[in-house]
């Protein structure tokens, strides 16, 4: 049987990886390392947010 | 008389009259005085009966109201006072039993998600058996200790939030922490309390039992684990290695050029190294080879030195490749390995920077490159923490034996948030400090933990097998708050609060004070507290927890400021006077306090993961919203300037070095950096150098470290990734994740 040039192009573009999956953001909670930020409690997450940089 | 009554439930049970008799006899019992005989106790039921009847009353609230008024109106004033204290007494019971209960159901079905009290802290997961376990448990003994354990105004100032007893749950158990000295355990072997282990002869194992050291230890104590001279340990381990590398490369040559057996050969290494004298050491090498030379016959001698290069060369290189891998085991086993019943990794810390020995330096400059590499995939580590000691001689001056790995160091900080930085030359740290003891070099522990002076024996101030036995936190915004501008009243309400603070460390003391080594298998039956090793197995420990220190945090200073000034201290001279005039009373108080007990009262910046939200919504509830102290969901970490607060990097320094200086139980600086600035080594290199010459003593710089997992990329991703161009849940095609792997090695596989 002949493939469908066009159904073989969709059938291509349908399949990514990484549908669903999200950026990891490790950031320093008190002193110690933290892999993502749904382990914070509320108020680390508040103070999380609000921290800016510091300029050179 | 009523047939039935009505529960608090809602169930209704039948009418006892003589519960009513029982509970008037009781309360009466208690007076001790207004004596009733059995006829007036039976006068009084009838009354309440025959009230009751009349009136239809049933539920049981209503008959207690009854029986006050009844036995107020009788004459029985005294007798009806303890009957209300009796009923609020049961109130007080039947409602913490009712809390402890919705705790448990809250833990049972509900997510860590949902529920901020399975997110009390970040690296615990309470969605977990065992992390549920353990919060049941956490929580189970938290009502134990505040109905039955506490003295009754400590525990009231706990809940109502003027001060924190941090670990709350551990007051009868254990202490936080200990700074762990490898190198006397490995030399002995140890048990770990569950099997022996005997002296390690190779890095790898050096490596492997430096992770059970200190997962045995966590699982004795409620705070992290600290190694304060890993570099000066595992060199041990790297020196074997060497030797044993350096005469199987001898042995290797000896046999090819000899054309002999793989017995003959070894027999020859085996009396050169006896002939030779001290065995081979790296970073000795030559010298090794010129006796080497001396020892052997003129005959033989050609042969011999020819080896001996080969086998240096050779041993060096593996070694090298060895001590790496074995530092990246070490970093995956502390991400990996169990402690608190599965639901934690050891809280783990690990101090280095000053071993200018070739082995401890080899140690170094590969933890650092297996921290830069990361985990599997690239994902950053999350333990140990792992704190770089600079120092002026030894590595922070070019020229400086180690200052390539001080720059490794910055390097690898700036990609990985760790190592943090400790400054042995910051005056409170220096004056400790004799050149080559390590146990004299200032050591940080887990966000910020010290812990070095020693009143109680000012010989041995010292780092190894000490460590903090406790700490509890003050509420400052609330003082603030309280004495509404007036700072007479703030020292006076600060002063009260300290002193609640001391008697409270000093309660658990004791409690701690009457266990025994046995209660300890580890960390005192191995001897790694502090003179624990002369203990037997019956022994209280009281007298070596003396060399451990009891530490007075706070928490707010920013927010305090605020109340009684209207300006923190980034913001007015005011406000940056007054924070160190408080955080020096405060440290007098501490300092007054060591000697008139000889105890190790210190000062701590308190980090408090846990307490910042839960201060501030008390407060909230009290005061309102107050802008610039309640208005957030937080407060301020120990003495930092606000978060939210912009300044430049060197100013926050500058600002915040004068309270390292007071803060004898720990401290920390943090500058916020973005992501370009962070990747510029000059603009690293000038923050940490300005925290050196400030006098901080404990810093590091916080940069946003994003990671994709998709496409492996590691940096600062805003909406979209740089590396693979997907936003957050999209997918990439597998040629596009192909392409990008021919460029990076780092992609990880998804295709096959």
């Amino acid at each position: 049987m002949l493939m469908d040039p066009q159904r073989e192009t969709k059938t291509r573009q349908t399949r990514r990886i990484g549908e669903g999956v999200g950026f990891e953001r490790t950031r320093r909670i008190t002193g110690y390392l933290v892999g993502t930020l749904d382990r914070f409690n509320n108020a680390k997450r508040a103070e999380e947010r609000d921290r800016v940089r510091h300029g050179v | 008389m009523p047939s039935s009554i009505i529960k608090r439930d809602g169930k209704s049970a039948p009418f006892d009259s003589g519960k009513i008799l029982n509970a008037v006899n009781k309360a009466n019992k208690a007076v001790g005085e207004e004596e009733m005989s059995p006829t007036d106790l039976l006068f009084v039921t009838e009354k309440v009966c025959g009230r009751l009847e009349r009136e239809g009353l049933k539920h049981v609230e209503e008959i207690q109201d009854v029986v006050e008024e009844t036995l107020i109106r009788y004459g029985y004033a005294r007798t009806a006072k303890a009957y209300i204290l009796y009923r609020a007494e049961h109130a007080k019971i039947r409602n913490a039993e009712t809390y402890l209960m919705d705790i448990y159901k809250k833990l049972t079905w509900s997510s860590a998600l949902e529920e901020d009290i399975k997110r009390e802290n970040a690296n615990i997961d309470g969605d977990t058996a065992m992390g549920t376990m353990l919060k049941y448990g956490s929580e189970g003994s938290k009502f134990f200790i505040d109905n039955h354990i506490l003295p009754k105004d400590v525990s009231a100032a706990h809940n109502n939030g003027d001060i924190h007893i941090h670990d709350k749950d551990f007051y009868m158990l254990t202490e936080t922490c200990c700074q762990i000295d490898l190198i006397p355990l490995f030399r002995r072997g140890f048990s770990t309390g569950h099997g022996h282990l005997r002296e390690p002869n190779s890095i790898e194992s050096y490596s492997a039992l430096a992770c059970i050291a200190i997962q045995a230890n966590q699982n004795e104590m409620h705070g992290g684990q600290s190694v304060p001279n890993f570099d000066y340990a595992m060199a041990q381990g790297v020196g074997k290695t060497f030797c044993q590398e350096y005469w199987k490369a001898f042995a290797a040559y000896v046999q090819v050029k000899e054309d002999g057996s793989e017995e003959e050969a070894l027999a020859l290494a085996g009396e050169m190294r006896v002939l030779a004298g001290e065995d081979i050491r790296m970073g000795a090498a030559e010298d090794f080879g010129r006796r080497l030379s001396a020892a052997a016959g003129a005959g033989r001698r050609p042969l011999l030195e020819k080896a001996h290069a080969y086998a240096v060369e050779k041993a060096g290189k593996a070694t090298d490749r060895r001590t790496y891998q074995a530092m990246e085991a070490f970093i995956h086993n502390l991400n990996t390995m169990n402690s608190r019943a599965g639901a934690q990794v050891p809280f783990s810390s690990v101090n280095y920077g000053t071993d200018t020995s070739a082995e401890g330096r080899m140690v170094v400059r590969n933890l650092l490159l297996a921290t830069q590499a990361g985990l599997g995939n690239g994902e950053t580590s999350i333990f140990p923490v792992q704190i770089f000691k600079v120092k002026s001689g030894l590595n922070f001056q070019p020229g400086d034996p180690n200052h390539d790995l001080f720059q490794l160091a910055m390097a690898t900080s700036a990609r990985r948030l760790f190592p943090n930085f400790g400054f042995l030359d910051a005056p409170f740290n220096l004056r400790y400090y004799k050149p080559g003891d390590y146990d004299t070099e200032a050591a940080y522990m887990g966000c910020r933990t010290r812990v070095l002076g020693n009143i109680h024996d000012p010989e041995r101030q010292t780092i190894c097998g000490r460590g903090n036995l406790s700490f509890t936190s003050i509420n400052l915004p609330r003082l603030g708050l309280e004495a509404d501008g007036n700072l007479g009243a703030f020292f006076a309400l600060l002063d009260e609060r300290m002193d609640l603070v001391f008697r409270q460390l000093l309660h658990r003391f004791k409690i701690q004070s009457a266990k025994k080594v046995r209660n300890y298998p580890f960390l005192m039956g191995e001897g790694i507290w502090m003179d624990s090793g002369g203990l037997d197995w019956d022994d209280a420990i009281a007298g070596v927890l003396r060399h451990g220190t009891l530490s007075v945090g706070f928490i707010g200073l920013a927010e305090a400021l605020k109340a009684l000034t209207g300006a923190h201290h980034g913001e007015s001279d005011e406000a940056r006077n007054l924070g160190l005039r408080i955080i020096g009373h405060m440290r007098r108080r501490t300092d007054e306090e060591s000697e008139r007990t000889r105890l190790n009262f210190t000062l701590l910046a308190t980090p408090a993961e846990g307490l910042s939200g839960r201060f501030v919504e008390l407060d909230r509830r009290r005061y309102g919203l107050v802008p610039g102290v309640t208005d957030r969901d937080y407060y301020t970490n120990s003495f930092h300037i606000p978060v939210y607060f912009p300044l430049p990097a060197f100013r926050k320094i500058r600002l915040e070095a004068p309270y390292h200086a007071l803060t004898n139980a720990g401290h920390i600086t943090y500058v916020e950096l973005d992501g370009d600035t962070c990747k510029n080594p000059e603009a690293f290199e000038a923050v940490i150098r300005c925290m050196h010459e400030q006098g901080v003593g404990y810093g590091s710089v916080n940069h946003p470290l994003d990671r994709d997992p998709v496409c492996g990329y590691v940096g600062v991703i805003n909406g979209v990734c740089p590396r693979c161009g997907r936003k957050e849940g999209e997918g990439v095609s597998p040629e596009v994740l192909r392409a990008l792997r021919r460029q990076y090695p780092d992609v990880p596989l998804w295709d096959g």
